[in-house]
């Protein structure tokens, strides 16, 4: 992320304690993840150290601190999505795009996410991609799907 | 406070007009479920078809109304007329509905699922109200009144319906009222301990402090809730008033939403809304001159289930890591920032303006005393209709699960509340009314709502580690019980389901569990064994399964078995064996593999109830594979071209012999086992025929006398000798046999016994019980039936009395069953080839007496009509007789089929064998009674069952009385290896894309003639076909 863009994102900010976590939700938000040179800027903006940084954004499963894919994959792991078969979607995906949740496919096509609850639990199992979401997924439909995204 | 009241008069006007303007209004829901079922892709096709047609109608996106399984819903109100709603609607669809219903004026009935309207008027023919489906009729929505109704992105709306009508009153009670009227009304907070909203309040009110903070706890984590979003995106004034109320009540600055990043919808609706608020003077200094200031910012969740614990939110809002503090100093005297903060959850605030609006007297109408007021659930799993509801507290979790939930597809097994903080709640709790104080008794919480059932496909041990898995991940990691004690648990529970569960497991379980809950810091480990200690305590048997036995039933641990299909047979057939060799065209093969565990494949394969097939994978593709008529295949292949089988004998012959008493299924099968373990084996049967009930139970139409008896001879064959016509207990007893030198004894006599009906008139000759009528027409006696028949019952005895009496050149059969047809416990395909015969059916019916003529003889039978009342523990409804509603039934024979019970007394003569309160045998899971030497099994000791669970009761039993005699537990059987088909496969090829092979059927003519049999076998070409289309679930692949 460019200098001026890191100083758009401060300016809306007052540069208190509580203002990290929202301040690194909106470098991801820009940059897809949270580099350790935005880290380095993040700290001498709010005059706290990288240590304390990392040690907040390590907590939180949001951030990520690699390099996203071109298409974000969640797949949902709550409990209406386990009892209707998000467990089997979930390995299939991975056999598919050949990674592990947390990982991105050699290409950067695309990254794999678990996640804990995406609250369509009705329609179980769900998946996301990038905005889009699928409902009442079945193995079956995985494929054409993931052929959409370039 | 006058100009707001001028500003709701002209935003009601507003909204009248638009209500009355004489154009169309297309209600479309598009909260994230909406979305997530379709509907953008139909709202741009409604878009494309007003514009094609320049149709003034207006579009209202409206957020959730309940049914989510019925999504995208799309409703249309034409002027004048109610809106009619209409479900599971695709962009062509919905331009086909608009088409009909909007530019034509012709309602499609048959796509609409509800009107809104008052009674049955004009365009609303056939169209049941929308709030009396069996769905919605329970509910009622109070803190949802609004979600589907308005625009959430629309302030005016709101306003227009009440909105800010609380706040305002609030202003004018002043803040100690509205502090005591949230104690009248007794609302609990909904996050899910149930601490009442006042008390917080009042702590935090009486605190001295420049500043105090109000937080709306919207972290809404529990996987499988999301009521909070729903509201959230439906009507999101409603929660912003509720801040506001509490904000006055205690005094507090400012506000905060605390909200899960994974809701963008919500969040946007939340900021549009805010700026709505400001816009409208509600937000800021003064707010509509009441003196009160107050502001809003939202604070995105970062992805921390545990943030939704309210010290840790609290952490997570000042910037740190989301951990958990020590208690006291509490959050309303020393919260964020160390001033006085109350967090509230997303519910109990926007339940506050209806309680202001309306009263503490009317919100205390709903629920009980305990727990007042109404609750949002998440309703989801296995439950046909699936999504947000909202009942009064009180309401049985049966009516949640079955009148709303409309129960699930597959046997109920349990409904999880309380998310990974709460429990399992088995059958025998249905009846618990949903409380705060009654779910914790029954060893569950209420939680943030989250009600998810689960049926016979979910592993509870599986669930188990579910919730502890996600529990040991979302551990702060500050106190060692939770980080520690969690993991440990979970390290436990994989171990288990990998197949290396140890004895001790379970009590090592118990114990961590009951330390973790004693010495948590926080919420997250105090309840995180909750869900791992009440499945131990309900399904305790399951985990034994697994530990003891290796065994996952509901196949789902998938190291436990290799296909789900054999794992659920009760004789553990080797499907995909045999299946497999049939597609390669290897049929002997195929024959010898399922011989090795089950000899009756003919017999099977004509009337197992085929529990493999409900488990097979195919299902999710199309239709199961054939297995059933494949095992037919094989089975009369075998004896069309007489194929010896080839199976597993043991090598050596021993001295010991023993009596089998019953030639039934489950008595043949332990016959069959021991001959091949080289025992001398005598069955004795009191019937001039072998066979028990495969002989005399069904009729030859469905099993062919010549077949069974082909299968019975190999197990003669095997040196078996059957001595029939001896009733033991009376030609012969079992001491006896024991005084003949038999060492072991299986008594497998079944259960044929008929239950009487007790009504007067049933001692009449034309009155003929049910299993003795099959019995004698089965064993060629000559059995007078009238020409007008009345059969009473509704399972698979029932259904061939009426059958078989059509045969025997009847005119007319009529069953009487009590209750639906939906709940006739015969086979599908045995109804449906009943009404294709001309066989009547009259459902809800049930006799009271039967009607004698000067003879004696039976001329009529007066019935009650029934109706289905309360749902017992099973999920079914139990039919009530409708008093004095009577109809009488012109007949002349009466079969009752209503049930079978057993009476063994006399089989054991002066022995203390030990019975169950039903009349059946007691025994262990081996079969063994409490007399040593004695086994029992099949209907006699598990009442009456299946074919193929007496044949397991029979092999069973077979390895019991071996290991008994042979002094020695680690004996092994051969036939009781699982290995994968040796057929090759390739898993990277498309499975074959047909459906399921249709039974070839015998025409109705020729079938009301005689007894011939009714569904053909399959030729060769087909079986192989058919046999293709499985997906070899016992191919596993080597992992590096």
């Amino acid at each position: 992320m460019t200098r001026k863009a890191l100083s758009g994102i401060f300016s809306k900010f007052k540069g208190e304690e509580g203002d990290l976590i929202p301040i690194l939700q909106s470098v991801q938000e820009k940059d897809g993840y949270i580099s350790e040179d935005a880290v380095e800027h993040v700290a001498r903006f709010l005059k706290i150290s990288e240590n304390q940084i990392y040690g907040v954004a390590t907590f939180y499963s949001q951030f990520r601190f690699t390099e996203p894919g071109r298409n974000c994959i969640k797949i949902c792991m709550g409990t209406a999505c386990h009892v209707r078969g998000g467990r089997s979607l979930g390995v299939t995906l991975e056999k598919e795009l050949g990674i592990s949740p947390g990982e991105t496919t050699e290409d950067k096509r695309f990254d794999l996410q678990r996640v804990a609850c995406l609250g369509c639990c009705a329609l179980s199992p769900v998946i996301q991609i990038n905005k889009d979401i699928y409902s009442r997924m079945t193995v079956m439909r995985l494929r054409k799907i993931l052929e959409r995204y370039e | 406070m006058n100009n707001f009241e001028k500003k709701r008069k002209a935003v009601q006007k507003k909204w009248n007009a638009l209500k009355n303007s004489g154009v169309p209004l297309i209600y479309l829901g598009t909260a994230s479920c909406g979305i997530a079922a379709g509907a953008m892709d139909v709202l741009e096709s409604i878009r494309k078809i007003l514009k094609e047609n320049r149709s003034k109608a207006k579009i209202i996106r409206v957020g959730c109304i309940g049914p989510c399984y019925l999504e995208p819903l799309m409703d249309i109100e034409m002027p004048g007329q109610p809106r009619i709603s209409y479900a599971n609607v695709d962009p062509k669809l919905a331009g086909k509905i608009v088409k009909a219903h909007l530019l034509k004026g012709k309602p499609p009935g048959q796509h609409a699922v509800g009107h809104f309207g008052e009674g049955n008027g004009k365009g609303t023919e056939g169209i049941p109200r929308f709030f009396d489906l069996p769905m919605l009729k329970p509910q009622a929505r109070v803190v949802l009144r609004n979600c589907g109704f308005i625009d959430p992105e629309e302030i005016d709306h709101y306003i227009a319906n009440d909105g800010y009508a609380g706040i305002m009153k609030a202003f004018e009670m002043g803040s100690e009222a509205v502090l005591a009227e949230v104690r009248e009304a007794g609302i609990r907070g909904r996050g899910g301990a149930g601490f009442p909203t006042y008390k917080k309040w009042e702590i935090c009110r009486i605190q001295k402090a420049k500043e105090k903070y109000l937080i709306c706890n919207a972290d809404e984590g529990d996987p499988g809730a999301f009521m909070n979003r729903s509201l959230i995106e439906g009507d999101p004034h409603a929660v912003l008033e509720g801040m506001l109320i509490a904000a006055y009540a205690i005094g507090a600055t400012q506000g905060y939403i605390y909200i899960r990043a994974e809701y963008p919808l919500a969040i946007a609706r939340l900021k549009k809304a805010i700026t709505q608020m400001q816009k409208y003077g509600f937000l800021g200094k003064n707010i509509q001159g009441s003196g009160f200031d107050f502001d809003i910012k939202i604070k995105e969740g970062a992805g921390a289930f545990v943030c939704g614990e309210e010290t840790a939110l609290i952490s997570s809002i000042e910037g740190k890591r989301g951990m958990s503090r020590a208690r006291p100093p509490f959050p309303a005297v020393a919260g964020l920032y160390s001033k006085p903060t109350i967090i509230n959850n997303v519910e109990t605030l926007g339940t506050l303006p209806n309680i202001l609006r309306n009263g503490a007297s009317w919100y205390k109408r709903f629920g009980t005393k305990g727990s007042c007021g109404t609750k949002t659930f998440s309703l989801v799993g296995k439950a046909k209709r699936s999504g947000l509801i909202e009942v009064p507290l009180g309401t049985k979790l049966k009516t949640i699960i079955f009148d709303i939930g409309g129960g699930s597809l597959k046997p109920f097994k349990a409904v999880q509340t309380g998310g990974p903080s709460g429990g399992c709640l088995s059958e025998k709790f249905l009846n618990t009314p949903v409380e705060y104080e009654s779910l914790a008794a029954a060893g569950s919480i209420m939680g943030s709502g989250g009600l998810i059932v689960v049926d016979e496909d979910t592993c509870m041990v599986d669930l188990a580690r579910y919730f502890i898995n996600f529990c040991a991940e979302e551990s702060c990691g500050k106190c060692t019980p939770c980080r520690v004690g969690v993991n440990q648990m979970l390290i436990i529970l994989n171990r288990i389901c990998e197949g290396n569960g140890m004895q001790g497991d379970i009590e090592l379980l118990e114990r961590i569990g009951k330390t973790v809950k004693a010495t948590s810091l926080c919420g997250l480990g105090q309840t995180a064994p909750n869900p791992v200690l009440s499945t131990i305590r309900q399904f305790r048997k399951e985990y034994e399964m697994h530990i003891r036995d290796k065994r996952c039933p509901a196949s789902v641990c998938q190291d436990l078995f290799l296909s789900p299909c054999q794992n659920t047979c009760p004789v553990g057939m080797d499907v995909p064996g045999y299946v497999s060799l049939i597609a390669t065209g290897q049929f002997e093969e195929a024959i010898r593999v399922g011989r090795e565990t089950n000899p009756f494949l003919s017999v099977c394969g004509r009337i197992c109830d085929h529990p493999c097939m409900s488990k097979c994978r195919r299902n999710e593709l199309d239709d199961p594979v054939a297995i059933r008529s494949l095992k037919r295949f094989i089975g009369d292949y075998a004896r069309e071209k007489n194929i010896s089988s080839g199976i597993w004998v043991s090598p050596e012959t021993q001295p010991e012999k023993v009596a089998i008493i019953g030639s039934g299924p489950s008595g043949l099968s332990c016959a069959y086992f021991l001959a091949r373990l080289g025992y001398p084996v005598t069955v004795y049967e009191r019937l001039p025929v072998a066979g028990g009930m495969l002989a005399v139970g069904i009729p030859e139409y469905r099993l062919p006398k010549d077949i069974l008896e082909s299968e019975i001879q190999l197990i003669r064959d095997l040196g078996v000798k059957i001595q029939t016509r001896t009733t033991v207990g009376r030609d012969i007893t079992i001491r006896d046999l024991l005084a003949q030198d038999y060492k072991a004894i299986y008594a497998a006599v079944g259960m044929y016994g008929d239950r009487a009906l007790r009504v007067p008139g049933e001692e009449a000759n034309q009155v003929l019980q049910g299993v003795d009528f099959l019995t004698d027409v089965n064993l060629g006696k000559k059995v007078q039936v009238g020409q007008n028949v009345a059969i009473i019952g509704g399972g698979n005895t029932a259904v061939d009395a009426a059958r078989t009496v059509l045969r025997l050149g009847a005119k007319k059969a009529t069953i009487v069953y009590r209750r639906t047809r939906e709940e006739m416990p015969a086979f599908e395909d045995e109804i449906q080839e009943s009404y294709e015969e001309g066989i009547d059916m009259v459902f809800l019916a049930a006799p009271t007496r039967i009607i004698l003529g000067e003879e004696g003889q039976v001329t009529g039978m007066e019935c009650i009509r029934m109706r289905l009342g309360d749902y017992d523990n099973q999920g079914r409804r139990m039919p009530v007789p409708i008093e004095g509603d009577l109809f009488t039934l012109d007949v002349d024979t009466v079969i009752p089929a209503i049930g079978e019970f057993a009476d063994v007394r006399d089989l054991f003569i002066d022995m203390d064998v030990a019975t169950n309160k039903n009349g059946t045998i007691a025994v262990d899971d081996e079969g063994q009674t409490n007399i040593p030497g004695i086994f029992a099994g099949g209907d006699v000791s598990i009442g009456a069952a299946t074919v193929i669970k007496a044949i397991s009761a029979g092999e069973r039993a077979a390895v019991a009385i071996d290991r008994y005699l042979r002094g020695d537990l680690n004996r092994h059987y051969p036939w009781r290896v699982r290995s994968r088909s040796p057929v090759s496969f390739d898993p990277s090829a498309e499975p074959v894309d047909y459906p399921i092979v249709s039974p070839k059927l015998l025409s109705v003519t020729k079938r009301r003639k005689g007894f011939v049999e009714v569904q053909t076998g399959m030729s060769v070409r087909i079986a192989k076909k058919e046999a293709e289309r499985c997906l070899r679930c016992d191919y596993q692949e080597e992992s590096e």
